[in-house]
Order: structure tokens, then sequence, then C-alpha cells
């Protein structure tokens, strides 16, 4: 019979083998009961809101002649980054952002409209990153900077959507494949001249 | 229990080497290379070289978080996470808990650790150089600390030693503020930093030369029987190295010392105590506990070094408590714990490069810059501060992250984000810190880990001159970027930094004449129990302003050369 991580393990072979071994190791450590399960705060989406953030994300990397971020696997990576790595004044600022877009029914709008709301987002976001700075550079030297930091409002919604769709597409598979040319072993260092229409490298 | 010893059963050795990591594998190494026998005993879990870089061959998509760490690993590795960078999703693995491994702070110290098979000699920066002859002089000079025993001279063998073994990357520049090293080919500069170099030659009259570097830009024979290979220029050296290209412990000196099959490791072995014989006036042994079963078992050597690492090496003499030494092994002097120093970084600036724009890379260069001490040298004087400071610092083409803050999404957006953008330019510069009696760790007489061990607490902080030393180091940051002609030049200084975020951590047990007033004579031997040998960082009397391994590494073959010597003439 399978236990839970073989189950985990074969499923994330049917996947790709997207799951890193430190993922794996964790899974071994969580099942041996030797970590607790930390829901990191309350974050989860319904499926409207997942829909919107593949809409928003395909709309700051679309199909083009390569793929997109929704076929790259960017909303899924967005949602797992947002849960994961950012605590809770990130995932409510991310929240906040999307009930806004819920309430202005982003999803059924026309694709010229969905564009000029997300540049009204993106300028009003311009604005709260001056305020979120500020806040920044005044933090203490001597105060304990998690604190600190948890009573600050999280980085805006547009912000860690874009970071998190440039991050999550340059570095997948498809994405980087597909406009880049991957190097894993380049074996030399060397300066050269960009020819035109050149591909970059990606390591 | 699972003991790795079968050459031995009454736990009897020839020496005992207290750690894995930089200064430990070489103790071991020219032990060994020496004939004796040793023990070499890691406090972490066992990292086999190559096969347990599990990251290293990674994808990016591979790497789950895509080198991010999660809230939880964070939380776990408090004290690390200070440093930013060093535990992300491919590496965190390899970097301490910190919530299984508590420390206290009177004031704050960013204490980063990497308990496993060669420590943080697989995480390091890599960036090598020697001390120059007046760094030996500096304390005699200013009166700040006692002066050292020995002076460059006396070194320089040993530097050459350790740098032919070792394998370093550099540009043999003749410079007396920063003596060359037997060098190995030397990367290039990109064009903007050829650039730059001219610039401020030609402006400010400093020299400025590519890294002196730790990877293997061509593996010399002695190398490659070892097992490493030449540089593959993935820069991805934090993770470990798959060729065995850069320098660790794990991939140089531990593989030297196994070839003499007179190694023998233990691993999750953390020493509490070296025991003293009041009779032959000699620490016997050391007395260990397995970090899983709790098992406390004792070895016996003749000899025993200390590499643990200067905080943990300086906290194992403090709970070596005997009658002769009733406040830690070899510290009559009171001196053990004290003088805490590192180097104090985050503070440089950046600009903008304008132009180059056809100029790019193949490869990645896991090195950059180096700018040699120019402050407190030849002829000048600073009257705001003592000693000085050198940068790192290179330049860079942005690619797609610049796009996060930047306007615009979409596909023209995202054509864009596939184009190399502008070069940028940035240095950070790594300070001299003096010692002081005051910047210290004691043991803590409440608390206590998890194995019986009294929990370090540090209580020291950078001091006047660390500080004035800062200002100048970013106004002077920001004065050769305008001297080079670059732009949108902003300076930095961190205000967040503490003693130890340097990975720099050195001076607990220091190096003197006088045993009133020191820890160990010029041989790194505990003054009044001569068979101890110390000589990690904690050995260390000041700080000079360059990184320290290679002067850690170059003290410990030293070292251990002559204690082969004293043992051979039964001085020992």
């Amino acid at each position: 019979m399978m236990n839970r991580r073989n189950a985990l393990t074969q499923l994330s072979l049917m996947l790709g083998g997207t799951l890193s071994f430190p993922t794996l190791r964790a899974m071994s450590r969580l099942e041996k009961g030797e970590v607790a399960v930390s829901k990191n705060g309350g974050f989860s989406l319904t499926n409207e809101q997942r829909s919107l953030i593949a809409e928003v994300a395909e709309q700051i990397i679309p199909k083009t002649d390569t793929p997109g971020a929704i076929e790259a696997g960017v909303p899924a990576f967005v949602e797992m980054m947002v849960q994961d790595c950012y605590r809770e004044p990130e995932q409510q600022s991310f929240m906040a952002g999307i009930e806004q877009l819920q309430q202005q029914n982003f999803l059924s709008k026309s694709n010229a409209e969905k564009v000029e709301m997300l540049k009204q987002l993106e300028a009003d976001t311009k604005e709260q990153m001056k305020a979120y700075q500020v806040k920044q550079t005044k933090m203490g030297d001597n105060e304990d900077k998690e604190v600190m930091k948890s009573q600050l409002k999280g980085l805006p919604f547009w912000r860690l959507m874009k970071e998190l769709t440039l991050l999550g597409y340059f570095t997948s598979e498809k994405g980087l494949n597909a406009n880049f040319e991957y190097v894993p072993v380049p074996g030399k260092f060397e300066l050269i001249k960009l020819k035109p229409g050149q591909k970059l490298y990606a390591y | 229990m699972n003991l790795n010893i079968t050459t031995d059963k009454t736990h009897r050795y020839d020496a005992i080497v207290v750690g894995s990591g930089m200064t430990g594998g070489i103790a071991a190494k020219e032990l060994t290379e020496k004939g004796l026998n040793v023990l070499m005993i890691e406090r972490g879990r066992e990292v086999k070289h190559i096969e347990d870089y599990d990251t290293a061959t990674k994808a990016p998509w591979e790497i789950e978080h895509r080198d991010h760490i999660t809230v939880h690993s964070a939380e776990e590795r408090w004290a690390n996470r200070r440093f930013g960078t060093l535990a992300s999703d491919a590496t965190v693995e390899f970097m301490t808990n910190d919530a299984q491994n508590p420390y206290e702070e009177k004031r704050p110290f960013d204490w980063i650790r990497a308990y496993h098979t060669g420590g943080k000699s697989m995480h390091w920066g890599r960036q090598t150089y020697r001390w120059n002859a007046p760094d030996f002089e500096a304390n005699a000079k200013d009166g700040y600390g006692v002066d050292w025993p020995i002076r460059y001279e006396e070194l320089v063998p040993w530097y050459t030693r350790m740098e032919k073994f070792v394998g370093i990357s550099g540009k043999a520049e003749n410079l007396a503020v920063l003596p060359d090293s037997t060098f190995l080919p030397a990367m290039p500069m990109t064009p903007p930093e050829q650039h730059f170099r001219d610039m401020i030659d030609k402006k400010l009259n400093r020299p400025v030369t590519i890294g002196r570097v730790a990877n293997l830009s061509k593996a010399q024979p002695w190398h490659t029987a070892l097992g490493r290979a030449s540089c593959q220029y993935r820069n991805k050296c934090v993770r470990g190295c798959p060729y065995g290209a850069y320098y660790s412990s794990l991939a140089g000196a531990i593989p030297a010392a196994k070839n003499t099959k007179r190694l023998d490791i233990l691993h999750d072995s953390i020493v509490a105590e070296v025991m003293y014989d009041e009779k032959t006036k000699r620490a016997k042994g050391v007395r260990v506990i397995n970090q899983h079963t709790n098992a406390v078992t004792e070895y016996f050597a003749r000899i025993i070094f200390l590499n643990a690492g200067s905080m943990n090496t300086a906290a194992l003499l403090l709970n070596s408590t005997s009658s002769r030494f009733p406040n830690g092994l070899g510290n009559e002097s009171d001196q053990v714990g004290r003088n805490i120093m590192d180097h104090h970084l985050g503070v440089g600036a950046n600009g903008t490069v304008e132009g180059f724009e056809d100029d790019y890379m193949f490869g990645q260069r896991p090195n950059a810059l180096y700018i040699p001490r120019f402050r407190n040298w030849g002829s000048d004087k600073q009257t705001s501060y003592l000693r000085g400071f050198g940068y790192q610092g290179g330049a860079n083409r942005s690619d797609w992250k610049r796009g996060t803050a930047q306007d615009g999404f979409g596909a023209s957006f995202k054509q864009e984000m596939t184009q190399p953008g502008k070069w940028s330019i940035g240095f950070g510069g790594f300070g001299e810190v003096l010692p002081n009696p005051n910047n210290r760790l004691t043991l803590s007489t409440t608390k206590k880990d998890k194995w019986g061990i009294p929990l370090i607490v540090f209580d020291a902080a950078f001091g006047e001159n660390e500080i004035a030393m800062r200002k100048d180091m970013m106004n002077s940051a920001m004065e050769m970027l305008d001297a080079a002609g670059f732009k949108n030049i902003t300076g930095n200084n961190r205000q967040d930094v503490h003693l130890g975020l340097g990975i720099h951590d050195m001076g607990t047990a220091r190096m003197g004449k006088d045993p009133k007033t020191s820890v160990l004579n010029k041989f790194n031997q505990v003054h009044d129990c001569k068979n101890v040998f110390v000589t990690d960082g904690a050995a260390m009397a000041s700080s000079s302003c360059v990184n320290p391994s290679l002067t850690y590494m170059a003290l410990t073959a030293r070292a251990a050369h002559y204690a082969v010597d004293q043992l051979n003439k039964k001085v020992l």
C-alpha cells in the first residue's frame, strides 16, 4: 500500500518532478511528526479569486509567440508563494487587492476595460509604495525589525502580483526556455558582444 | 548509537580536532599527513561531498519557492535570516536551525551558523586575501588590543602552502597593501568594470583589482587528484559545487585527510567540554554529547585542536572548568570570550552606468572586484577613525527582475523583459573592527540548551571608531562612482547591522606575548595548557579589513606542524 509520501512523490513525478528535495524531506519530517502543520495565517482563495489572479497574471505576461503566465503555471505559483513565503501583512494586502478587483467586477469587464483598471491600479500603487518606503526608512536601529514589520501595512497587491508573476514566469520551465537560452553548465566565463535579436542566457 | 569508529575501540587518538569547517579541515589534513591518527568531531549532521548537495544541479523551476524562503523556515532560522539571502529555498537545509540552537543577546549579535560537515566553508563568499605586514603591527602601533606575537614574514610560507592547496584565482598587482598570493589565472573584468578601474587609477590614484577568489579557474594536478575540477561558471557555489571547483573543507581538506587513512570523523557529536588532567597538567580529551541520543562519550588524545568556530570555541573553553581553571580552560587572563571582532558591512554606494549596451557575458562569474584599503595608508591620515576598509562589488546588467519596479504590463512589457537592461554598479565596504574587551560573550548562568550546555550570551556592539568609519565608507564609495562618471549614485549605510553579520566573527581567544593579557601563544597553544591549540578565528588579535579565512588556514597549518614537531621531540 502506498503511503502518503509515496503518493505525493508519485504525484510529483507525474507533474514533472516539481517537488524539490527539501520539500520531500519536509514531507517526510511531517509524517514523522517532527514538524507541526503551520497554516501561516488564514490565507486561502476561492475559485473565483483564483480565476482573478490568473487573469491579472495573464494581463502582466500574456500569451504571445511564447507562452503566457497561465500556460507557465504562474497563478498556482503566486498562490503558493503568498501562502508559504509571506507574512500576514502581505497576505492581507494581497487579499485586499483581490477583493477590490472583485468589487469592481474585474472578471466580467472587456479586455480594454481590464487594461484601464490595471493601469489605474499601477498608478495608485506607486503612491502607496512611496508611503511604504517612508515607513521602511523610519524603522529604528535597535527596534525589533520583525515586530515593526508586522505593524506595517504589507506591500500592495499589484506590487506583489507583478513581482511574483515575473518570478514565476521567467523561472518556469516553459517561460524560461521560450524566452531565454538555458545554460545550466556554461563551462567558461567570456565577455561577448550582443548580436541583434540574440536570446539572453539564463542559468 | 552509530559511532563510525573501527580503528580504535578505546577512543584514543593522537589528535582530536573539534570542528570540520574551514580550519578544522586544515588541522585534520596537516596532522594526518604528518602521520597522526586524528578524530575529527562535528556537531552537526553529515553532508557528503557532491552526493548531498541536493539542490546543486536543479533548474530554476525545480527550486519550489525559487530561492525564497518559507515563513516557517525563516522563523526557525531567525538569526541566519538577518543576513538576508543566505538561507534560501535552495540552501535552508544547510543553515543552522536557530530555534533549536538558541543564544541570548544582551546587545544584538547576528550569529550565522552552518552546523554540518564542512561548516561555513560550504557557503563562504570565497574571497581570499593575505593580510599585509602592517596589519600585524596595528595593535602595537595604535595601542588597541595586544600586540600580535608574530609578524607577516612568519606566515608567508604558510600562506603560500595554503594558497597552492586551496587554489586562488587572482591577479598579481605587487601592492604592499594587498600582498599577492600564489595565483591561478584571474577572471576578467567586464567592460564597465575596466572603465571604473581605469578612471579610479587616473583620477584618484587608487588600485582596483579583480577579486581573489577560491574557485579553480584552472585546476592543477593536486586539485584533480582530490577529485576537484575547474570552475564551470554557474555561480551556484552556495548550494555546494558538484565539481568541487570552489574550495571547501568538504572538497579539499577532508578528502586529503581521508586519503591518509588516518582520519575518523564523528558526526552529530557536540563537544561539551575539554577534560583537563590535574596530574599531567594537560588536557586529556573531550566529552561529547550525541545530538540525537544525548549519549555521552569520552575521547582521548595527546593534542587537541579547537576549530569549532570562534564563538563556539570560546564557549567550549569557558565551559571546560576544573580546579586548575575554575573560569574556563586557559582563561586566567579573563580574555576568553572577549574582544569579539568581525568586519562591519552593509555600507557603500550604487549607481547606473550609461552605455556599454552591446556588452554582454557568457557564463556567470563567481567573483567581483576588490578595492584595497586606501585609508590611513601611505600618506592618507584620517582624523575621525583608525585603520581602514576595503570594498567589494562590481557591475551587472539588469534582467527581468527590474520589471517589478518598472511601469507597464502586457505584450510589449513582456518583450522588453526578455532584453537586457542597463548596467548598474555597486560597492560595499568591509571595515576593520577594533578589539574591545567589552565586546564579549559569556555563558548563561540560568539557561541551557537541550543538551544541558549553557547558552551563549552575547554583549557586544560597534564602537565610535566603526561608526565614524562607516560614514567615510559610504561617502568614499559615492565619490569613486562619481569619479568614474556613473549616474544616479545613491549611498547606503544600513543601520540594522550588528557584530556578526560579516560572518567573520573572531577574536575570542586571542594570541599574544603575555599570558596575563592573552589566551594563546605564538603557536596558538593555550598558554597554560600547551597541548590545546586554538586555530580558528578565535585566535585573532586584530581583524584587518580583508577576508580572514586564508589567515586562519595559514595559522592552522603552522600550528599543526609545530604540534607534530613538539610531539616528535616529546615536549608534548
